[in-house]
C-alpha cells in the first residue's frame, strides 16, 4: 500500500497544520451536524409510532441513547489518543485526549439526566441501583477525575500526559457499562440496535435513532476542532506561526 | 545478600520505611484513630437499633477502613518527594517497580494492617455476627492489599500536583467500586447463611492481576509525574 497515509497523519500532527485544517473542517462537521439533528429531531418526535408499551415516553431515546454510545466513543477515543500521547508524547494526540473529556463528560451528564427523566414515568423511580446506571455514574466520575488531574499540573503537557494515563487505567470500566445489562439482568434493558445482525427494533423507530447518532458523532468532531484549536494557539503562544496568525489579523 | 544487588536494596528499602513508620508512631495510629471514631458515628446518626445496625455492619466497616486508608495515601510518597529520595530512587540502578513494591509493602504494614486487626471491635460494636467477622477479616487481608496497589499508582500520578488530598478521592473512588461489591458481597453473603467463597475468590484474582501490573504502572506513573 502506498505510504501516503502515515505521510499524511505526521503532517497533520503538526499543530499549524492541524490548526488550518481543523479551522476548514468545523463549520462544515457543525452544519452537517445541525441539518441531521434537525431531521432526526423531526423524524424522532413526530414521524416515528408510538410504542405500544410505553406510549410516546419512548421517544427520549432519541436523545438518550445517541448520548451514552457517545459517553463510551468519547471514552475510548481518549484512550487511544491518550496511549499515543503516553508513548510517543505528540502534542496534538495529548490535546486531543484531554479536549474530549469535557465533551465527554457532558454527554454521560446528559444520559443519566435524561435515563432518570425517563425512569421516572416508566420505572416508577428517578435512580436505582442498577449495574448499567451505576457504572455509567462511574463513567462520569472518571471523566471529572481526569479533568481534574489535568487542570492540577502546573505544566500543561506534563499534567495531559498524566491525565492520559489515568484515562488508560480507567478504561476498565468500558467493558463494564458496555456488558453489564448481559452480565447483570437488572431493571435497565438489554441491547436492542445490534451492528451486526437484526436489530430488535422497528425500522420507522431506528432510523431517526441513527440520524441523531451521526449528528452526535459530528457535534463532538466540531466541538473537539474548536477546542483543540483554542489550545494549540495557547500552547503554541510563542511560537511563529501564532505570531504570524496574529498579524494577519491586525493588518 | 550482596550489598547494591537488587534483593538487598529491596530489603534496604523495606527496612528503611518501616524504621520511619516506627519513629513517627503517632501518624501510624492516626487512620486507626479516624476509623474508630466515623464507626462510633453511625450508631449516633442511625439510633442504637441492633438489628439495623447489623445489617449494615459489613458495609459500613469497609467503607471506613478504605475512606482511613484514602487519608493515608497521600503520605506514600510525599515525604520522599519533598526530601529528594524519590528521584534518588527513581535514578538508582535497581528496578524502580520493585523499589516502589517495597514502599507500598510497607505502606500496607504500617496503615492497613492496623485497620485489619481493629476491624473485628469495629464490627462487634456494630453487633456484626461471629462468624460473618470471621469473613469481613478474612475480605479486607484481600482487598486492603487492591486497594493499597490501585492507589499507589494514582499518587503517583498526583505527586506532581500541588493539592491531591480531594482530587485523589476523586480519583480512586470509582476504581474502587468494584472492590467495595465484592467485598461487601462476601460480607453479606456469610450473614445470610449463603456461600461466601466466590466473592472472595474474584478478589483473589484481581489481587493477583493487580500485584503483578500495579508496581509497572505506578513507576510509569511517577516518570511522568515527576520528570519536568
Amino acid at each position: 500500500m502506498a505510504n501516503w497515509i502515515p505521510h499524511w497523519m505526521q503532517r497533520l500532527s503538526s499543530p499549524p497544520t492541524f490548526y488550518r485544517f481543523a479551522g476548514v473542517l468545523r463549520p462544515w462537521c457543525m452544519a452537517l451536524s445541525l441539518i441531521l439533528l434537525i431531521i432526526g429531531l423531526y423524524g424522532g418526535l413526530v414521524m416515528a409510532p408510538p410504542d405500544y408499551q410505553q406510549g410516546d415516553a419512548f421517544r427520549i431515546i432519541y436523545i438518550h441513547v445517541p448520548s451514552a454510545w457517545m459517553s463510551l466513543f468519547i471514552y475510548g477515543v481518549m484512550a487511544v489518543s491518550g496511549f499515543i500521547a503516553v508513548i510517543w508524547r505528540i502534542k496534538l494526540a495529548e490535546s486531543v485526549a484531554m479536549q474530549s473529556a469535557p465533551i465527554g463528560a457532558a454527554f454521560t451528564f446528559i444520559t443519566l439526566v435524561t435515563g432518570s427523566l425517563w425512569g421516572y414515568p416508566t420505572w416508577g423511580t428517578w435512580w436505582t441501583w442498577d449495574a448499567r446506571l451505576t457504572s455509567e455514574l462511574v463513567l462520569l466520575f472518571l471523566y471529572l477525575g481526569v479533568i481534574g488531574l489535568y487542570h492540577a499540573f502546573e505544566d500543561r503537557r506534563q499534567g495531559a500526559r498524566a491525565a492520559a494515563f489515568l484515562v488508560l487505567v480507567g478504561v476498565v470500566n468500558l467493558p463494564i457499562v458496555h456488558y453489564s445489562v448481559q452480565w447483570w439482568h437488572t431493571l435497565h434493558q438489554g441491547t436492542t440496535v445490534r451492528l451486526f445482525g437484526k436489530s430488535s427494533i422497528e425500522a420507522d423507530m431506528l432510523w431517526p435513532l441513527l440520524v441523531m447518532t451521526l449528528s452526535t458523532k459530528l457535534y463532538w468532531v466540531a466541538s473537539l476542532c474548536g477546542r483543540v484549536r483554542t489550545d494549540m494557539l495557547s500552547l503554541e503562544s510563542g511560537k511563529h506561526w501564532v505570531r504570524d496568525l496574529a498579524m494577519e489579523d491586525e493588518a | 545478600m550482596k550489598p547494591g544487588s537488587v534483593s538487598a536494596a529491596a530489603a534496604a528499602v523495606l527496612r528503611r520505611d518501616l524504621v520511619l513508620a516506627w519513629r513517627s508512631r503517632g501518624d501510624m495510629a492516626m487512620p486507626v484513630l479516624y476509623a474508630l471514631i466515623v464507626a462510633t458515628l453511625f450508631p449516633f446518626a442511625l439510633g442504637p437499633d441492633s438489628a439495623l445496625l447489623a445489617r449494615i455492619a459489613g458495609g459500613v466497616v469497609l467503607v471506613t477502613v478504605l475512606l482511613s486508608m484514602l487519608l493515608a495515601l497521600d503520605a506514600l510518597f510525599r515525604p520522599d518527594l519533598e526530601d529528594g529520595s524519590l528521584e534518588q530512587l527513581m535514578l538508582a540502578p535497581q528496578p524502580l517497580a520493585l523499589m516502589l513494591s517495597m514502599k507500598i509493602l510497607a505502606h500496607w504494614l504500617t496503615t492497613a494492617l492496623p485497620l485489619i486487626v481493629i476491624a473485628p471491635l469495629l464490627a462487634s460494636m456494630l453487633h456484626l455476627p461471629g462468624h460473618a467477622i470471621a469473613v469481613l477479616v478474612l475480605a479486607l487481608v484481600v482487598a486492603t492489599p487492591l486497594l493499597s496497589l490501585l492507589g499507589s499508582v494514582l499518587v503517583a500520578l498526583t505527586a506532581g500536583t500541588r493539592r491531591s488530598g480531594m482530587l485523589l478521592a476523586l480519583m480512586l473512588l470509582p476504581l474502587c467500586v468494584p472492590v467495595v461489591i465484592f467485598a461487601a458481597g462476601a460480607v453479606s453473603a456469610a450473614q445470610a447463611n449463603l456461600p461466601w467463597v466466590a466473592p472472595i475468590a474474584w478478589l483473589g484474582a484481581a489481587l493477583a492481576l493487580i500485584l503483578v501490573l500495579a508496581p509497572l504502572a505506578c513507576a510509569a506513573a511517577l516518570r511522568i509525574a515527576v520528570d519536568a
